[in-house]
């Protein structure tokens, strides 16, 4: 068992600085296995003026148990994260290769720190986002004289690529298995559904990447979109379960898992804004927030059809 | 008009001189009356030195070691493709050493009997099997290196390799969804027990073979279940 303390951060910055940022953390200290002491990790957004936000980081990986122990700082790091990876995963070391990777995506290897316990907490706060008692942000931690977030293991408000993948292939096993219920499974079938499945992904993606364009620019990166998307599976999942199990349960569940994933975007949606927000017309973004969550419904509505 | 061709006189060994200019049928190859030690084709004793046979003679005894049989050649190791498919079958001791050396003609086996047993129950899927078992093993190769980190050393082969092998049970479920009713409830059930079967066993042989995957066993567990349940939807509609 490890202890993992966050290091304290306080920071001022002027205002006029680069980063227009105005936020305090408090002291947050975990004991794993143990009881937890000490104090809750807030984050407190001075609405001088308007500018709240928590510091936005470069994104970048850092040390963690998982023993792929980054050296180094800046862009480097994604590169000569991505150099290990590259090798691995493409098969070509060449710098055009990983250059190029690391300036599109962002260290997959980030999303996929996981276990057992944060893939149980995540489902919980993704289909069930009005129970999370806690926070929405993300915790930040030096790293290398830059702020960076903590991998998924140690932060419950951070996005993993492992359940967007998983449930997406539950949701082609579900959505087959409905089929073929109905006698209408086959093969080919299977495959117009999973390409839909990532069509949808994709859209979705892009909705939020316009969502996020639209109201300050706000950056963030592609796979923490792509992951941010790919949650809807998860509600989309149950709603097919349920399908099979009662039929007319479907038609509750599938608003009722729209709106949670509603919930779910809004909120991860206006803390990445906050990180970049400079503007004062809040209601600019409840509105787009607002559009952001009603548009789950279509999409929904598109997958469930999809099996039917 | 004739023409005279000057053949010159053609002497056996053995003696007795033809008759010149004239061509005396005679088999393809005729042993000499002695057997001539120096002659290595025309030895049959088994304890001769003589070596360096043509190939037509066939294998007939020890002096032929350079011929392989044709399935060791091949690197097809049948010995233990049979007992790493018997160790597939006791899903409750896992025989890790077995596995070790990927190879994938036992695979290729199972994959091709699974066709047939679909064959039988109507349904033309050996494209589909192939496709699906190369995304498979694609699929389970990028989450396990992901999940295990730096770590990770599964490669595509071996991934292929050990999909391939626990593919077994799901061969035996449409084996036997054969001799069951389409659309029956005991079809479902079955699944259920063969899914598990192959998950386990897969799973168990994925961490053990490839290092850094014990912190993420469950998590590996559910990616080789939807493999196997997507399979089983094969058999099962």
């Amino acid at each position: 068992m490890k202890f993992f303390e966050a290091l304290v951060v306080r920071r001022r910055c002027l205002r006029g600085s680069s980063l227009k940022l105005r936020e305090e953390m408090k002291f947050f200290k975990v004991q794993r296995g143990g009881v937890r002491r000490g104090f809750i990790c807030t984050a407190m957004y001075d609405n001088m003026g308007g500018q709240a936000g928590a510091p936005k980081p470069p994104f970048n990986p850092q040390p963690n148990p998982f023993g792929n122990a980054f050296s180094g700082a800046g862009s480097g790091l994604i590169r000569g994260g991505l150099g290990a990876y590259g090798e691995r995963i493409l098969g070509s070391s060449s710098e055009y290769v990983q250059s190029n990777i690391s300036r599109y995506f962002s260290d997959p290897q980030y999303y996929f720190q996981v276990n057992d316990q944060y893939v149980r907490n995540k489902l919980k706060v993704v289909l069930f986002p009005f129970l999370h008692r806690g926070h929405w942000t993300r915790i930040t931690e030096p790293v290398g004289g830059r702020l960076s977030y903590k991998p998924p293991v140690y932060d419950i408000n951070a996005p993993d690529l492992y359940i967007p993948l998983m449930a997406f292939g539950t949701y082609v096993f579900l959505t087959g298995f409905s089929l073929g219920l109905l006698g209408k499974f086959s093969p080919e079938a299977l495959t117009v559904l999973f390409t839909k499945g990532v069509i949808v992904w994709f859209i979705q993606g892009l909705v939020l990447k316009l969502v996020l364009y639209l109201l300050g620019g706000a950056e963030a990166p592609l796979l923490d979109l792509a992951a941010y998307a790919g949650y809807a599976f998860t509600g989309m999942c149950v709603a097919v379960l349920g399908r099979i199990v009662w039929s007319y349960s479907y038609y509750f569940l599938l608003p009722w898992t729209g709106l949670c994933m509603g919930m779910f975007l809004v909120k991860t949606m206006k803390r990445v804004l906050f990180a970049e927000v400079r503007g004062n017309d809040s209601s600019r973004h409840h509105y787009l927030l607002l559009l952001m969550a009603l548009l789950q419904f279509p999409f929904f509505f598109y997958l469930g059809r999809a099996g039917v | 008009m004739t023409r005279e061709f000057n053949v010159p006189p053609i002497v056996f060994a053995s003696g007795g001189n033809p008759i010149p200019n004239r061509r005396l049928p005679t088999a393809p190859f005729q042993p000499p009356p002695l057997s001539n030690p120096n002659l290595p084709f025309m030895s049959f004793d088994v304890g001769s030195t003589s070596l360096a046979a043509p190939a037509f003679r066939g294998d007939i005894d020890n002096g032929f070691e350079e011929v392989l049989p044709l399935l060791e050649e091949l690197g097809i190791n049948t010995r233990q493709i049979w007992r790493k498919t018997a160790s597939i079958l006791n899903p409750f001791r896992v025989h890790v050493n077995l596995h070790e050396d990927a190879d994938l003609s036992g695979p290729f086996l199972f994959l091709m009997c699974f066709g047939l047993f679909q064959l039988l129950a109507g349904k033309l899927h050996f494209g589909i099997i192939l496709g699906w078992v190369t995304i498979a093993a694609i699929f389970l190769y990028v989450v396990f290196n992901m999940l295990a980190g730096r770590n990770g050393n599964l490669d595509v082969y071996r991934c292929l390799s050990l999909i391939g092998y626990c593919m077994l049970p799901i061969v035996i479920f449409s084996a036997l969804s054969l001799l069951l009713r389409q659309g029956a409830v005991g079809v479902f059930a079955l699944g259920v027990v063969f899914v598990g079967w192959s998950t386990w066993v897969c799973s168990r042989l994925v961490i053990e073979l490839a290092s850094a995957g014990d912190q993420h066993r469950g998590l590996i567990a559910y990616a080789c279940c939807l493999i196997y349940l997507l399979f089983s939807l094969l058999v099962i509609f």
